[in-house]
């Protein structure tokens, strides 16, 4: 009973060291893992857990995708974005939309810019001239 | 006759073409500077006289000079840009502009200029400016003599202090810029100078190159910025004669170099940084005469970096002079002075007659771990560093300066 009781314990414990939960960007402080730029801008960031739970964060969607693709050999637990029209709010990126290129211009130049819903996605691809893209299609753009 | 007949015509048609000077203020009859600029033909002189003038958005779009006599304000109180510049030739001298508004879709900006050549900006003070000065795709533009000063904060989004974007020829002199995100931005700008300019207390980069070649940047400060400057993805950037001090912190360094070639970087002082230069993927940088004084690292070279020279140098009361992350040794040390270096020189030549290995065994170790950093300064450390420095075995024995100098350069 005591025994079973404990390695309930020890699995709660562990289970929460990987809780897939974005870690918040600190603006003007973190760093870039892919290019070293200080992150500075709450909209375009990008955040990436490991399957240990490592959490590596981008000042761009593409520093993202292109550090994601450099690397065949750490497995991914999740990847965040940010919401363009929130301030530096992390949302997984398979439920955003994402709009590229146009007049749209991000730190590193990925050009891509990440929303929470498709309504306002198309309300801005007008203004941007962008395509609309899903975080696949954007994955493999680059 | 004909010729009495032109000169005739000459005189009747010079009040034409003669420049005017309209005064703006509350003791002459133009109040207002939108009404001066409705007034006004290109080639005019507007003076503008001592006061405040909250006239939101002013956009100048006629060749006139803009002037400010005992620097009168513009306040566009926190509402969109303050100053737009949409002609050419335009001179802006002499204002104070502030309280640009705050927003992160459009950027507002204290002064911008639009697609525009010529313009000259002189000696106006910014204060608490979205961006400062904005000089959007124009060629053969002068910034000079400006004070531009925000208030940003660790978590807050702010712009940059003069931001350069698409542009050619522009020349960025005596500029003091503090409290923005970059004291000065450059991004796809060519053939440019940036000279004597002071950029201090910037949230992020004191000067910030992007996508930028062929320019240079002589006889600046660069002090106690977020992250120090940053130089990335250009090509031929000179750098001589600056100073890069006191930019500490974890992703600090004195320069970052990041994705460059054929640069030249040239009796620089790099003092009281975290990092002095950290090169990543640069290629054919010549580093010469410059100084490094107590630094964490004078430099961290990337095994990423090929065909650089590092010539020169001094290297003075660094806790690290080089640390590397890899194995691999494609650039050339020679002829530095390095503190550290203990050797001999019987032929009285100068030159240390024994080799050099810059690169410390702890330097290697923290690179790979950097909690080993607790042992630094203890008597294992200095004793296998010791033993390092004679035998070669985990360092990389090809980083060597072969020639190393007894007595540091005068620079």
């Amino acid at each position: 009973m005591k025994k079973s009781a404990l390695l309930l314990l020890v699995s709660i414990v562990l289970a929460s060291c990987v809780s897939g939960e974005p870690k918040p960007l600190q603006l003007n402080s973190d760093a870039c893992d892919f290019c070293k730029m200080t992150i500075a801008n709450g909209q375009y960031g990008a955040e990436l857990v490991t399957q240990k739970g490592r959490y590596y964060k981008f000042d761009d969607v593409a520093c993202m995708i292109h550090f994601a693709t450099s690397n065949t050999v750490v497995p991914y637990k999740a990847f965040f974005v940010c919401d363009y029209l929130m301030d530096n709010a992390l949302i997984p990126a398979e439920k955003c939309y994402f709009l590229k290129g146009g007049s749209i211009n991000s730190p590193m130049h990925g050009n891509a810019i990440a929303f929470t819903s498709k309504k306002e996605a198309q309300d801005y691809q007008a203004k941007y001239n962008a395509v609309l893209l899903s975080w696949k299609e954007l994955y493999s753009s680059y | 006759m004909k010729n009495v007949s032109y000169i005739a015509y000459f005189f009747f048609m010079l009040p034409t073409l003669m420049a005017n000077t309209i005064h703006v203020g509350t003791q002459y009859p133009v109040k207002s500077i939108r009404q001066a600029i409705t007034l006004s033909k290109d080639g005019d002189t507007l003076m503008v006289h001592k006061g405040l003038y909250r006239e939101g958005n002013i956009v100048i779009n006629k060749k006139i000079v803009f002037l400010g006599k005992g620097y009168p304000i513009l306040d566009a109180q926190k509402k969109g840009e303050v100053l737009s510049v949409k002609a050419d030739s335009v001179v802006v001298q002499g204002f104070r502009i502030i309280n640009s508004g705050f927003a992160a879709l459009d950027d507002p900006c204290g002064i911008k200029v639009y697609n525009r050549t010529f313009a000259r900006i002189y000696n106006n003070r910014l204060d608490n400016n979205f961006f400062g000065i904005y000089l959007q795709n124009c060629t053969n533009s002068i910034v000079k003599g400006n004070t531009i000063v925000s208030h940003g904060t660790q978590e807050q989004l702010i712009g940059n202090g003069i931001h350069c974007w698409k542009s050619d020829n522009l020349q960025i002199i005596g500029n003091t810029v503090s409290g923005h995100r970059d004291g000065i931005y450059f991004e796809f700008v060519t053939n440019s100078v940036i000279w004597r300019n002071i950029s201090t207390e910037n949230i992020r980069y004191g000067l910030h190159f992007m996508f930028s070649n062929d320019d240079s940047y002589i006889t600046n400060l660069f002090k106690n910025n977020g992250a120090g400057v940053a130089v990335m993805f250009s090509k031929s950037v000179k750098m001589f004669n600056n100073t890069f001090e006191e930019n500490w912190g974890d992703s600090a360094y004195g320069l970052l170099l990041k994705e460059i070639a054929d640069g030249y970087i040239f009796n620089n002082k790099f003092i009281k940084n975290t990092t002095g230069i950290y090169m990543e993927g640069t290629s054919r940088i010549k580093v010469e005469k410059n100084d490094f004084v107590s630094n964490g690292w004078g430099m961290k070279i990337q095994a990423s970096c090929m065909e650089n020279e590092i010539v020169n140098n001094n290297y003075l009361k660094n806790t690290f002079d080089i640390s590397t992350n890899g194995s691999l040794v494609l650039n050339t040390f020679n002829s530095n002075y390095w503190d550290k270096y203990e050797g001999y020189d019987l032929d009285k030549n100068g030159v240390g007659d024994v080799p050099y290995h810059p690169l410390s065994l702890f330097a290697v170790l923290t690179e790979k771990n950097a909690s080993t950093m607790l042992l630094y300064r203890s008597f294992m450390i200095t004793l296998l560093d010791k033993s390092e420095k004679v035998l070669p075995s985990i360092t990389p024995d090809n980083f060597v300066d072969k020639t190393p100098l007894m007595k540091s350069l005068p620079l």
